[in-house]
């Protein structure tokens, strides 16, 4: 029988084989759905676990693919290691002493964790907005063209057509064009937040690695920082981190489920939220967790 | 498919889903006594029945929207996902679903009021397997949904392939009946309207036992057909 035709909510084979076996999914069948279909792999996890000081383990041998220029969102309570994972993608775990990790990485097939690698031009790669929104003490102009100084560019056109673009690109600009000189720190918070994100797409990574980017703002300013989410994935790849399970299943295509430093299951978002096939991803996103 | 035995972090939310739950158990049983009324005044004669039966459609209609409201306010206050999100939404369906056989429980009352005024025909008595068979499905129906038995809702679709063969057969009767008693034709044009409201009945307590499956599995098994449904409960079964 062909379950796919069901609909609305399409009920995979292995859905089906879950309810008259209870147990849990095999590690295969558990690896194949953290694999998205359809689209080229970004950001390959393969058998990774990463520890803060040699006895705390917080990444449990974690294997999944994110998948090329969609919204994946890290779920899961506090401490579970979904930041410490999105940390590791741009390795800013390497600034905290006594870490250590196994497995691998890989960024569009380069293994991030390679001796030859450049961290710096990792980075460039990959932008990061965080919890809090962190301007610098300069103006608006001057905090999204910052990297682009940083790396040695002095043309003044250049600088102006990025600034604008990226301002744009975070629906910034109609707000600031009229007072590019003021200080950064002048704005609202979902304003400095969307600098922010200016900020980090000004270098045009592949990535964007969005931590709890709208846990400090109001509904409103979420709900634009959410409406650039949806249209920076035209562009970059996006990896977020939410406590917000409503902002989950608005913003992203896929979404992974953690707990205790282990990947418990990744599907598209759609499907996690409404028919997941592990009992703790249920009891969690449903509010019943215990 | 992982319901969960856990309750919720949120009190208010668990009792909510619980409030809905069984407002929608009590909604059901009042159905079914309108149902049992309407048949049981229908064979009995007995027109106080048809009227109790009649008057307590209000009641029912009044549980569709008080659980329509609690589904909404629980959409609104606590936007539930997966198992919580389906049951809602199967909650909102299924009390549509009773009100609808309730309102047959009121036309098969009025019918036998009217039944009742008439000469007594032998044939009033063939309704009485049609309404086991209906009462049947109703039970199982809402014992689908009472327990997330998702065996139990797939096989509602069989019982009443088994319920629409005796409401022909019985059409088939009470029509050579009237062709034979041509004084009571009114009469037998009655019992032909009751058969069809039971197999109505049939037809929404099938509805209920799909909204079920809905709950229990995440399958919207609606409209699906009879060849994928048997390969869908083999699955099950197995």
């Amino acid at each position: 029988m062909n379950l796919a035709k069901l609909e609305p909510i399409a009920m995979q084979k292995e859905n089906v084989e879950s309810l008259s076996n209870t147990a849990s999914l095999s590690s295969a069948l558990l690896e194949r759905k953290n694999q998205a279909p359809g689209r080229p792999d970004y950001i390959k996890v393969s058998n990774f676990s990463f520890n803060y000081v040699p006895a705390v383990r917080v990444l449990h041998n974690i294997t999944m693919d994110i998948p090329e220029k969609q919204v994946t969102a890290f779920i899961g309570p506090s401490g579970c290691g979904k930041t410490t994972l999105l940390r590791n993608f741009n390795r800013m775990n390497d600034l905290i002493d006594g870490v250590s990790q196994e497995g691998k990485i890989y960024v569009n097939d380069q293994d991030i964790y390679d001796r030859d690698l450049e961290v710096i031009s990792l980075r460039k790669r990959i932008g990061m907005v965080f919890q809090k929104s962190n301007p610098f003490p300069k103006s608006i102009y001057e905090n999204v063209v910052y990297s682009l100084r940083v790396s040695g560019q002095k043309n003044k056109e250049v600088l102006d057509e990025v600034a604008e673009k990226s301002l744009r690109s975070a629906a910034l600009w109609d707000e600031t064009k009229d007072r590019l000189q003021d200080s950064a720190l002048g704005l609202s918070g979902g304003q400095m937040q969307r600098l922010c994100i200016a900020r980090a797409i000004a270098n045009r990574p592949e990535i964007l690695l969005m931590d709890e980017p709208c846990s400090a703002l109001d509904p409103i300013a979420t709900a634009k920082i959410e409406e650039l989410i949806s249209e920076l994935k035209q562009s970059f790849t996006v990896v977020i981190v939410t406590h917000n399970m409503q902002q989950a299943t608005r913003v992203s295509d896929r979404a992974a489920y953690f707990y205790l430093g282990k990947l418990i299951e990744m599907d598209d978002t759609t499907q996690l939220f409404s028919n997941p096939s592990q009992k703790e991803t249920e009891d969690y996103i449903s509010g019943r967790f215990g | 498919m992982n319901q969960s035995k856990v309750e919720h972090t949120l009190a208010s939310f668990e009792e909510a889903l619980r409030e809905s739950r069984n407002s929608v158990l009590r909604m059901a049983s009042v159905a079914q006594q309108n149902l049992e009324h309407a048949i049981t005044g229908l064979l009995n004669r007995n027109a106080e029945l048809c009227n109790e039966a009649i008057a307590d459609d209000d009641e029912v209609n009044s549980f569709e929207k008080s659980i329509d409201g609690e589904g909404l306010k629980i959409l609104m206050r606590f936007s539930p996902v997966a198992t919580d999100l389906r049951h809602v939404l199967a909650a909102m369906k299924i009390a549509n679903n009773l009100e609808r056989i309730s309102d047959e429980a009121g036309s098969i009352a009025r019918r036998a009021r009217k039944i009742g005024k008439q000469p007594e025909v032998a044939e009033t008595r063939m309704i009485e397997p049609l309404y086991e068979m209906a009462s049947a499905l109703l039970r199982d129906g809402i014992r689908a949904f009472a327990e997330s038995d998702v065996d139990l809702g797939l096989a509602l679709h069989e019982q009443d392939r088994k319920l629409d063969a005796a409401y022909r057969k019985t059409v088939k009767e009470l029509t050579k009946a009237m062709e034979r008693d041509t004084g009571n034709l009114k009469v037998y044009l009655h019992l032909i309207f009751v058969a069809r409201c039971l197999e109505r009945v049939g037809d929404h307590a099938v509805n209920i036992g799909e909204e079920s499956v809905f709950v229990g599995s995440a399958t919207d098994i609606r409209h699906i057909g009879p060849e994928a449904l048997s390969e869908m409960a083999s699955d099950y079964g197995d």
